[in-house]
């Protein structure tokens, strides 16, 4: 037998005796920061920004504001840039890509929401002045195309002239427009004294999902909150905090995107290139079928298989990559507290005031010894 | 038929090369080396490092020439007071200071003193550190030798901006004061004002 023969077989016989190579199965931890960090590193670049959001939010909300810092730095473009056009803006006003191959940088109310958490950090960081300017940017993003729905987030205005006051400015404009803006719902006096801001979200925000014929619209699922408003106890006080700003009704009061036209122009495409398949094909069979008109029953036979080609090909859907670990309200509460680690109850009570007990809880609070204390409670 | 194969290679190269940039919406633009002073090609609205430049020297050459300076018997010292931050930019604001004290003190010559008032902290405990004998050097210090400023250089941000759908517009107001803290007189200001449009691609409006 030839050696080179008897060489190949041996190799053969090796080759299927070797063991198969094990997979281990992935070993996730406790630390949701830390697995979110693992999902950043594993998503597509479109969608880096947000999963960063939605890890800097969880980040925050458990206290550890570096990593939340850093990671609403990345994903948030600097206050002011322009979002240019490129090769994935290209894409996803093409034909043949739906709207979602775009990066994400989310609807405005989500880029509100993202200045909003990041001014709160500065604020922490001893910055009042960068976190109003925070506060201005998330309200500018709000430019529905009805003019009471316009820049009417209660807390960024309320926040923005707390932020003037204490600076020693005259936040008395911007307290106006939130009291305007809060309705019946009643809003403090600034307390420039007042140490300790505790901001509140309640509940779960909306969710994008597709509408229209072929999906080239976004519907909003409405968000859903439980709490409606949170009361911190004291030995010797109360501070009641009421919610405020609604995110289901800040995301539906934008109006139409313009990108929503270019997706619409997709939708009458793929609908034309359909109706122009589903009634040139079975034309085409049957005069393909006599030898006179043969040539064109082809001819349309062809054009049916085109159109529906194009019209296979062609995707008008709506981007509805959503922040999804956004509250669905928001509330707020200043108080006064001496330096040092203090404790307070905290209590969540629903829309007809009813105690929701199981969200009941103790806050530890380390209040700094200087500048301005601020913490987030989520109800859950 | 006998062709060859390089043609055809070459195609689906090609093509393969031509779906893996349409479909990386991350793919860059090699790195540029820009001067400080020039706009950038992802230049936005806000506050950038060419309007720092500018502005920068401007106040420098202000300050420079401003009379009570000029005309000042030695070396005048001067505190930087941090910036107010008025607009919607959120903004290092020590960027801002180191630069212009930079300027300054090279336009100057040797001529201005800046105290390090913003370091008070570190300053006070390294002179506790000396006196209580911790650290050398306790014998040297008699009394309390930090100096008082001679002026105050001060400096406010002001903006409006507008968003509409044909894009967003921001104006910045750049304002410095010089103050004589004896008498609290402005000895000099100035200002720069910068205005910016522009417009998001259409598929973030």
């Amino acid at each position: 037998m030839n050696p080179a023969r008897v060489i190949c077989v041996l190799v053969l016989m090796l080759a299927a005796c070797k063991a198969p190579t094990l997979h281990r199965a992935p070993e996730y931890s406790s630390d949701l920061v830390a697995e979110g960090r693992r999902l950043i590193a594993q998503a597509p670049a479109r969608d880096k920004n947000l999963w960063r959001l939605r890890v800097a939010l969880l980040a925050f909300k458990q206290g550890r504001h570096k990593e939340a810092r850093e990671l609403f730095d990345l994903a948030l473009p600097p206050v002011g840039t322009v979002l240019a056009g490129g090769a994935s803006t290209r894409r996803a006003k093409s034909l043949f890509a739906p709207e979602e191959v775009k990066v994400f940088y989310g609807e405005p109310f989500e880029r509100a929401m993202g200045w909003f958490y990041r001014g709160l950090l500065y604020w922490q960081d001893g910055e009042p002045d960068n976190a109003r300017a925070c506060f201005r940017t998330a309200q500018l993003f709000d430019g529905a195309p009805e003019a009471d729905h316009r820049g009417d987030w209660i807390l960024l205005d309320y926040l923005d002239g707390l932020a003037t006051a204490k600076l020693g400015g005259d936040g008395r404009a911007q307290l106006r427009r939130a009291r305007i803006n809060a309705g019946r719902t009643k809003l403090p006096d600034y307390d420039v004294s007042a140490n300790v801001i505790v901001v509140f979200q309640f509940g779960f925000g909306p969710l994008k999902k597709t509408g229209g014929d072929t999906g080239e619209k976004i519907v909003y699922a409405s968000g859903h909150a439980q709490a409606r408003s949170a009361v911190i106890r004291m030995p010797d006080r109360t501070f009641a905090a009421p919610a405020l700003d609604d995110l289901t009704f800040q995301a539906t009061t934008r109006g139409m995107r313009q990108v929503d036209w270019v997706l619409a122009r997709k939708a009458r495409v793929k609908n034309a290139a359909d109706l122009v398949g589903d009634i040139s094909f079975l034309p085409g069979v049957v005069l393909a079928q006599p030898e006179g008109t043969r040539t064109a029953g082809l001819a349309l036979v062809a054009t049916s298989l085109t159109a529906k080609a194009v019209g296979g090909s062609t995707q008008p859907r709506a981007d509805t990559r959503t922040w999804n670990n956004l509250p669905q309200h928001l509330a707020f509460a200043t108080l006064r507290l001496p330096p040092g680690e203090r404790e307070v109850d905290i209590d969540f009570h629903d829309a007809n005031d009813n105690l929701i007990s199981n969200f009941s809880r103790r806050l530890k609070l380390n209040i700094k010894p200087d500048g301005d204390t601020v913490v987030l409670v989520a109800d859950q | 038929m006998n062709t060859s194969p390089i043609p055809a290679l070459g195609l689906c190269a090609a093509m393969l090369l031509g779906c893996a940039s349409i479909n990386d919406p991350s793919h860059g633009v090699n790195v540029t080396q820009l001067r400080a002073d020039e706009r950038g090609f992802v230049a936005g609205l806000g506050i950038e490092s060419q309007d720092l430049v500018t502005i920068a020297d401007k106040m420098a050459r202000g300050i420079l020439g401003a009379g009570p300076v000029a005309n000042a018997a030695g070396r005048p010292n001067i505190v930087i007071e941090p910036i107010v931050n008025d607009t919607r930019f959120p903004i290092d604001k020590d960027i801002f200071l180191t630069r212009i004290r930079v300027a300054l003190n090279k336009q100057a010559s040797g001529q201005l003193n800046f105290l390090a008032r913003d370091r008070i902290d570190a300053l006070e405990k390294e002179r506790n550190l000396k006196l209580s004998g911790q650290v050398t050097g306790g014998e040297k210090v008699q009394q309390n030798e930090f100096k008082g400023a001679d002026f105050i250089l001060t400096g406010t941000f002001k903006g409006i901006s507008s968003r509409g759908k044909a894009g967003a517009s921001d104006y910045v107001l750049y304002t410095f004061q010089l103050l004589d803290p004896q008498t609290s007189d402005v000895v000099w200001e100035d200002f720069h004002e910068i205005k910016k449009q522009g417009s998001d691609d259409v598929t973030y409006r």
